[in-house]
């Protein structure tokens, strides 16, 4: 922990009700706390109240935070998980009565054949992020996706390095395969004798 | 670094070795820069998974929900001086309410002390004046002359 927290200056002047300084923060850390939740959650209209939680959460901390403690970026990542284990778990309380509600389609607008072509292969792999286990599902999101070392997302998931890397090795075979079965299926079918 | 640990660390980390254990880097790129066959394909391996791991896409925010968080930010009021320092002055207030005990008690007692201490003033507490003094010691000689 030697390394200078980049975000303690910008909490700093949150805490001194600088409204610059809010939307510094808005632009630096939602789009991460979206795609946090988005892979974590499979879900946009989720994701978006996890982001706002979240929010709610800095701005309460923001005048208070000590540097020398944890990383922001670390506690902020730790509260957004735990919204997002709390809606997973309300899931599994009450599979029955989401089970008929699909994820948010992606936008109607027609595309060129290119962003089709990306749309699709995003969809793929959409597909088969959510159908990881949970763990290894974390474990690619918060190393890969997040870009957090091995150390950080390790600590987030409370197991050690060598368990982070096990899930990871896991989750990324896990992948290959789903992508390898989807083109299987989706792709031109071979003629048969 | 040998070309199993090579492909243990690509199996989990992927192609990129920025996102490798730092303490792994150097001797992977040591096996890469000696043209290691086994590693090379394997680096291969793992940046066709990292393409696709990074065609996934996630919505960007929109401006509403921009909008949306930054107001919450106004409604959410930071704490105030007071309240930022309250823990503090309820401890400043715990120790003054301990001070004034003990100020208090050393005054009750030095109203019962003289009676067995000897009649010099120099045995009241400090906090009486000297010219206090000679009236609380007549006090106690007339309590004890009755």
């Amino acid at each position: 922990m030697n390394e200078t927290d980049p975000d303690v200056e910008l909490l700093a002047r949150i805490g001194n009700n600088e409204p610059q300084a809010v939307n510094e923060m808005v632009t630096r850390k939602l789009p991460r706390l979206l795609a946090l939740a988005g892979r974590l959650l499979g879900d946009a209209d989720e994701a978006r109240d996890v982001a706002q939680d979240t929010f709610l959460r800095i701005w309460k901390q923001a005048g208070q935070w000590r540097s020398g403690q944890a990383r922001f970026d670390t506690w902020l990542h730790r509260v957004a998980l735990n919204l997002c284990y709390d809606r997973l778990r309300r899931r599994k309380e009450q599979p029955l009565a989401d089970s008929d509600e699909l994820p948010e389609a992606v936008d109607p607008a027609p595309l060129p054949d290119e962003l089709l072509q990306a749309s699709a292969q995003s969809d793929l792999m959409a597909a088969a992020l959510a159908a990881l286990p949970e763990r290894q599902r974390e474990a690619i999101v918060l190393q890969y996706y997040q870009d957090l070392s091995n150390i950080e997302a390790a600590q987030l998931m409370n197991i050690s390095v060598d368990a982070l890397e096990s899930l990871l090795s896991r989750a990324r075979r896990n992948l290959r395969n789903h992508l390898a079965e989807s083109r299987d299926d989706t792709g031109p079918r071979r003629e048969t004798r | 670094m040998t070309p199993e640990r090579f492909h243990q660390l690509a199996d989990a980390y992927g192609a990129e070795l920025r996102r490798w254990p730092s303490a792994e880097r150097t001797g992977a790129q040591a096996l890469l820069d000696s043209g290691n066959a086994q590693a090379l394909a394997t680096l291969h391996q793992a940046r066709l998974l990292d393409r696709l791991l990074d065609s996934h896409q996630v919505p960007a925010a929109s401006p509403a929900l921009v909008r949306s968080i930054v107001a919450s930010a106004t409604l959410t009021p930071a704490p105030s001086f007071w309240r930022r320092h309250m823990d503090w002055w309820s401890k400043a207030g715990f120790v003054g309410v301990g001070l004034a005990g003990i100020a208090a008690g050393m005054l009750v007692v030095s109203f019962g002390l003289p009676l067995m201490l000897p009649t010099s003033s120099e045995a009241l507490p400090s906090i009486f004046e000297q010219s206090d003094a000679d009236v609380v010691m007549s006090i106690n000689a007339e309590e004890t002359d009755q």
